[in-house]
């Protein structure tokens, strides 16, 4: 029974980080949520810890569980049998996840199809094309059922008869967008709906970069099909690299600037999918010969919410003025009036404007509208 | 028996002399007026009779004519009463020889023989004056308006029986008749300024409260975007506060304005406080711009001089905020009608409010529930060609009431802290003002924000280091040629409020900070 792992899981604020850690320290989910409140308080925050005690007291934990199950959704958790294997490899698991209808099998070949929400008609194209073929030969495709790429080749590659597994950045029994309504519907009876966040949870913007580690995670290749510069789908790509996954990228001409991203990657060494044929076969043969996905040589580049080393480092280049404003910066833009009053060291507004400014200049900050900042992703 | 009359009327904010021919001769008895008429003058002559009658007069049964030359020109407005009343006494011989020579007569006449307050008394009796008009009789309640004007008599009169006195005595006129003289420096010295709200009111909002400085420097146009109830509409209103007191040129091109629209008050003689005018946004194109048969001055030339605040931007109409494009970049408008082609002058600062998406929380995407085309439709409302023409544009975030009373404790600790009030703030706006004054010496500019792009190497030159950096800017934040030039002129007002002559990269850094975002307002 996992109806104290879907407690655990479940507590906002509590991320899987933090679920790490309290696992490492207790054991189990049913020991974290007996444990007293002095021993939890010295892993968690004092806003972690109110939020704990919180579910505590307002969660029934069987009847919790009993309504996930009225609503078909099912809790894994990572020392579950049925957890994906590929999920399992890759740096930070999620602890649990939901999903409706049928999980990826482990021994059928996945590959993700992502790029632009506003893509072009070229990208429709190709992503329509290429989820056909995908799904005609009975390969799954891994996507985040957003509009543009997403969802059109997933919706092409359910058409063509093949499965497809939509993995969102909100609770299952939502859809979002809306307007793939139909599409959530067609992938429930003929594939698979999952996240790593509880039955509920809202789309937010800062549960898209985990979601995204999910979907390469998923999968043995992924495939960019157009993808601006600094976009979320380069993202993903580096999750995929950091999880060891194949990239293949749809060439672009150099003047779109939807094809921006596509191109960076091309000319970083990514495979070049040129036809499907070709890719579907050195893909199979990778596959065959070793389960495990190969690693390309590249660059260790990577973003997320995650520990990332990078951010150190252009710390320490900065001068000394701007580190502590950077340090205040955050990847959600924060307006200039929040970073003025947590810096509070006798700068005048016009000289911290004048600062920020210089961040963005700098590569490491942006501006996101007229007074609110935030940190550039690396 | 003939005799002229002098008089005025106005065409836009100027003024011409009218000549009112009154002629009174045997024939049957009638009185017919003539020279392009508008109903309120043509129904002048049964105020005139009645008028007349109550104070005492008996008019012939003669034949009476009257005419208002040029008679070319559509007169309108119930000024002419008076010098037609003056003409019938005068040609009936109750007027002493000499008494309405080099005279000029405004004024509505009631029935009961009071003289009431006429609209455009400022820019006639000016013209008076340009004409060698000696002395004016205008309603009482207008003097002041007219006492303002150097070099002419001015005489405030209440009731047609006064006059008729006034006209017969010989020696003690000023008695009758009392002249009104007002010293211009007097009027400035005391009014004091009418409080209206003080910067050091709001809490927090630093950095839209520096961009209104900035702004007001400069005279630059300002957008003010944010969620509800943040003090969008506080800074707005304390802008004119910290503009410059107004000059005495200034003041009676404000004063003129709101003469011709008929708006100062009984008693008022000059306006000594900057404009604010702060339309409705059902405001129709007619009342914003300016509008009638005979055009009437439209809230954008109220607002001359001064501030025009427009609040929640996008929910005026598009076309309506399109007429102001000339106007700005003219700072005068000019209206075409049937009636004739007035021109008014339409100098303001342009102050706009609005949230940036319908909800008010964009871009704080923890709040914000819009979705990226809900935020691109609610701009889509906003008039582009308006936009383009913010100099600067800041965002304000929501000051939740704890950091509010926080704030407050803080600040009573460190006095540093204290935010800077109006007073302070114009000190430096004066300051920065007088350094663009002397720069601009003989040309046509004032302010910086007024520099055409033609002149910007003049007026806004950078040492070569810095044009290298601003090159940098342009390619990296992606500028266009207008928004490159916007930066430019907000950088020079920077500098000028540090008193710094030259513009230095910081100054550049901080104006680019506040230019209109191009991803921001990309859904237009």
């Amino acid at each position: 029974m996992r109806r104290y792992d879907y407690w655990l899981c479940s507590i906002p604020g509590i991320g899987n980080r933090s679920i790490e850690k309290l696992l490492g320290r207790f054991g189990s989910a049913k020991d974290v949520y007996t444990a007293k409140d002095g021993e939890l308080a010295e892993l968690l925050k004092e806003g972690q810890l109110a939020e704990v005690r919180n579910s505590r007291r307002n969660w029934i934990p069987d009847k919790e569980y009993g309504k996930l199950k009225e609503k078909g959704i099912v809790f894994l958790t990572r020392e579950d049998a049925d957890y994906p294997d590929r999920l399992m490899m890759i740096p930070d698991a999620p602890y649990g996840i939901f999903y409706k209808g049928a999980l990826p099998s482990n021994d059928i070949l996945s590959v993700a199809i992502i790029g632009a929400r506003d893509c072009s008609e070229y990208g429709s194209y190709v992503a329509g094309e290429l989820g056909r073929f995908l799904g005609e030969r009975g390969v799954q495709v891994i996507s985040g059922m957003a509009r543009g790429i997403d969802g059109i080749s997933q919706e092409a590659a359910l058409l063509a008869g093949g499965s497809t597994t939509g993995v969102l950045g909100c609770g299952v029994d939502i859809c979002y967008p809306k307007q793939n309504q139909a599409l959530y519907h067609k992938i429930l009876e003929r594939g698979c709906i999952l996240s790593s966040y509880p039955p509920g949870t809202l789309p937010k913007a800062q549960n898209f970069p985990p979601r995204n580690r999910i979907v390469s995670g998923l999968a043995d290749a992924v495939v960019v099909i157009e993808a601006r510069n600094k976009s979320g789908t380069l993202i993903t790509v580096d999750m995929a690299l950091e999880q060891g996954k194949e990239v293949y990228v749809v060439p672009g001409r150099i003047t779109d600037r939807l094809s921006d991203g596509c191109n960076g990657l091309l000319k970083q060494g990514a495979g070049i999918l040129l036809s499907p044929e070709e890719f579907l076969a050195e893909i199979r043969e990778l596959w065959e010969g070793n389960r495990l996905p190969v690693k390309i040589e590249r660059r260790n580049q990577s973003v997320s919410g995650m520990e990332n080393p990078k951010e150190k480092s252009v710390l320490l280049k900065l001068p000394e003025e701007l580190q502590r404003i950077y340090e205040l910066l955050d990847y959600m833009p924060k307006s200039v009036e929040e970073i003025w009053a947590k810096l509070a060291d006798g700068t005048g507004i016009s000289e911290l404007n004048i600062k920020l400014m210089k961040l963005c200049l700098m590569d490491v900050a942006v501006q996101e509208s007229n007074g609110y900042f935030g940190r550039k992703a690396i | 028996m003939f005799c002229t009359i002098t008089s005025g009327a106005l065409l836009g904010i100027s003024a011409y002399l009218v000549g009112v021919e009154v002629d009174i001769d045997r024939g049957l008895p009638a009185f017919s007026m003539v020279g392009l008429l508008g109903s309120e003058v043509r129904e002048s002559k049964e105020r005139v009779c009645v008028a007349l009658k109550n104070a005492g007069l008996d008019i012939p049964p003669m034949r009476i004519t009257v005419n208002l030359s040029p008679a070319d020109r559509k007169k309108e407005g119930t000024a002419f009463d008076l010098p037609i009343a003056v003409g019938i006494l005068n040609a009936l011989g109750k007027v002493r020889e000499g008494a309405i020579k080099d005279t000029l007569f405004l004024g509505e006449l009631g029935l009961n023989g009071e003289i009431k307050k006429v609209r455009g008394v400022l820019p006639i009796v000016r013209e008076a004056v340009k004409n060698g008009i000696k002395q004016c009789v205008i309603p009482k309640s207008n003097v002041s308006e007219g006492a303002v004007i150097p070099g002419i008599t001015v005489r405030g009169v209440e009731n047609i029986r006064e006059l008729i006195a006034f006209f017969q005595e010989e020696k003690d006129q000023d008695n009758i008749l009392p002249r009104i003289l007002l010293e211009t420096d007097d009027i400035f010295q005391k009014t004091e300024e009418e409080k209206t709200g003080d910067f050091e009111e709001i809490r927090g909002q630093e950095n839209a409260k520096r961009a209104a400085l900035i702004a007001a420097a400069g005279f630059h146009n300002l957008l003010l975007a944010g969620p509800p109830g943040v003090g969008k509409s506080m800074i707005a209103k304390r802008i004119p506060g910290i503009l410059p007191r107004l000059t005495l040129e200034e003041s009676l091109e404000v004063t003129t304005v709101a003469s011709v629209a008929g708006l100062l008050k009984e008693g008022e003689a000059l306006i000594t406080k900057r404009p604010f005018q702060a339309p409705h946004h059902t405001i129709s194109q007619a009342a914003l711009i300016g509008g009638n048969a005979i055009p009437k001055p439209g809230v954008i030339s109220l607002a001359h001089r001064g501030v025009l605040f427009l609040d929640e931007l996008p929910e005026f109409q598009r076309n309506i905020l399109d007429c102001m494009r000339q106007p700005i970049e003219e700072h005068q408008v000019h209206i075409a009608r049937n009636g004739g082609t007035v021109t008014y002058p339409a100098h303001f600062m342009l102050v706009a409010a609005m949230n940036p998406c319908p909800c008010g929380y964009y871009p704080d995407k923890n709040k914000c529930r819009c979705t990226e085309v809900q935020v691109r439709k609610y701009m889509a409302h906003v008039s582009g060609p308006i936009l383009d023409r913010m100099d600067l544009c800041v965002e304000l975030q929501n000051v939740d009431i704890g950091r509010l009373q926080e704030q407050g404790k803080k600040e009573s600790s460190r006095a540093k802290m204290l935010p800077a009030s109006s007073e302070q703030l114009r000190k430096q706006v004066v300051f920065a003002r007088k350094i663009q004054e002397e720069r601009f010496g003989e040309t046509d500019y004032h302010f910086n924000a007024e520099i055409s792009a033609a002149d910007m190497e003049r007026f806004c030159c950078l040492g070569k280091a810095e044009k290298a950096f601003m090159e940098m800017l342009y390619h990296k934040l992606e500028l266009g040629a207008r928004a490159y030039h916007r930066i430019l002129k907000v950088a020079r007002t920077i500098a000028d409020l540090e008193g710094c002559m030259e513009i230095r990269e910081e100054h550049l850094l901080e104006a680019a900070c506040y230019r209109p975002a191009q991803d921001y307002w990309k859904g237009i």
